[in-house]
C-alpha cells in the first residue's frame, strides 16, 4: 500500500469556480455580497428595502436562494431590477456552480452590484464561496444573543453583522451589547450595524455603508 | 444534507486523484475537518458510506481528522490529506 499526500482542498472545484466568479466580478467592477443567515433573520426584508431606496436604472441584479418556491424572487421582483431565483431541490446552501449557472444569461458589464440571498441556515453556506467580495450575516432580536457562539464559523467568515428587527427590541430578552461582545469575541474585526426593516430605522447606514463598497475599488 | 454534499466533493476529489494513477486501487482518503466547518463526523462517514456503495470507488474507507482550532490552525479547513493506494503488481 502507497500512500500519497494530497494538497488540495475538498471544496477545490467550487472554490475554482468561485475564483473565476470573483475575477470576472472584478474585471466588470461589481461588487458581490453574499447574505447568510438563520431562516426568518430578515433578508428577504432587508433586500427589499435595499431596492426601494435605488433610482431607477441603478446597475443590481439579485439571486436569491431557497430550497423550494419562488416566493422571494417574486417578492424583490417588484422593484423592477433583474431577480433570479435560486432552487436547491434540497441543498441547503448555494454553491458557485449554482451561481455560474444562473449568470450566463445576464451581461455582466450592465451590472455594478450582485446581492446574493443564500438559503436560510448559519452552518452550511459558509464553506462555499460564491465570489463574492464580502459575506454579510444578519441576526435578528427574536433569535439568541449566543448566535456568534453557536455558529462562530459564518461570524468569523462575515465582515458585517447586520442585527434586524431592533424595533422589537422592547418585547423580546435580547440584550445588544451581549450580542455584539459575542460576535467581536469570535471575530473582533466585525463590523456591526443595528436596524429594523419594519421601521427603517438604521437603514441609512446600511444604505452609507453599501454606498462606501460599491466605491471602494476591489483588488 | 451539508455533509451529503461533503461527502460526494471527497470522492469527485479522489477520482481526479486516481485518475492519476492507472490500474491502482484508492483503498482510503483522509481528510481533515476544522470545528468550525460545521460538519459533523458521524454524519459525513454514514454519507460517505452511503455514497461509495453506489460508486465504483468501493471498497474505500474514510479518515477523519478532527483539527480544533488553535495552535496554528484557524478551525475551517476543510483540506484533502493523503491517499492510500493499491497499485497493480507489477510483472
Amino acid at each position: 500500500m502507497k500512500r500519497v499526500a494530497l494538497e488540495g482542498k475538498v471544496l477545490g472545484e467550487n472554490d475554482r469556480i468561485a475564483a473565476e466568479l470573483r475575477q470576472a466580478f472584478r474585471a466588470h467592477g461589481i461588487l458581490c455580497l453574499n447574505f447568510i443567515s438563520s431562516p426568518g433573520s430578515g433578508k428577504t426584508s432587508l433586500l427589499e428595502r435595499t431596492l426601494e431606496g435605488f433610482a431607477a436604472g441603478t446597475r443590481v441584479a439579485l439571486l436569491t436562494g431557497d430550497i423550494q418556491t419562488d416566493n422571494d424572487a417574486r417578492r424583490l421582483a417588484r422593484f423592477g431590477f433583474p431577480v433570479r431565483q435560486v432552487t436547491t431541490a434540497g441543498a441547503c446552501h448555494l454553491d458557485a456552480r449554482m451561481v455560474e449557472q444562473h449568470l450566463k444569461e445576464w451581461d455582466l458589464a450592465a451590472l455594478d452590484l450582485l446581492l446574493i440571498e443564500n438559503v436560510g441556515n448559519l452552518v452550511c453556506p459558509t464553506s462555499y464561496d460564491l465570489g463574492e467580495e464580502a459575506k454579510i450575516v444578519v441576526l435578528s432580536v427574536t433569535e439568541g444573543e449566543d448566535k456568534p457562539l453557536k455558529y462562530p464559523g459564518i461570524f468569523r467568515k462575515a465582515e458585517l453583522m447586520i442585527l434586524n428587527k431592533t424595533d422589537l427590541l422592547p418585547y423580546v430578552p435580547f440584550r445588544v451589547e451581549t450580542a455584539r461582545e459575542n460576535a467581536r469575541g469570535i471575530h473582533p474585526g466585525i463590523e456591526i450595524l443595528e436596524l429594523s426593516c419594519q421601521t427603517g430605522a438604521g437603514l441609512d447606514g446600511w444604505r452609507r455603508w453599501l454606498q462606501e463598497r460599491m466605491e471602494t475599488p476591489r483588488q | 444534507m451539508h455533509e451529503l454534499g461533503i461527502a460526494s466533493s471527497i470522492l469527485d476529489a479522489v477520482r481526479t486523484e486516481a485518475a492519476r494513477y492507472p490500474g491502482a486501487h484508492v483503498r482510503k482518503v483522509g481528510v481533515r475537518i476544522g470545528e468550525y466547518c460545521g460538519v459533523d463526523s458521524e454524519s459525513l462517514r454514514f454519507c460517505f458510506e452511503v455514497l461509495v456503495k453506489e460508486d465504483d470507488l468501493e471498497p474505500l474507507a474514510l479518515d477523519i481528522e478532527y483539527c480544533p482550532a488553535g495552535n496554528g490552525t484557524r478551525g475551517d479547513e476543510l483540506d484533502l490529506s493523503y491517499l492510500e493506494i493499491e497499485e497493480p503488481e507489477t510483472s
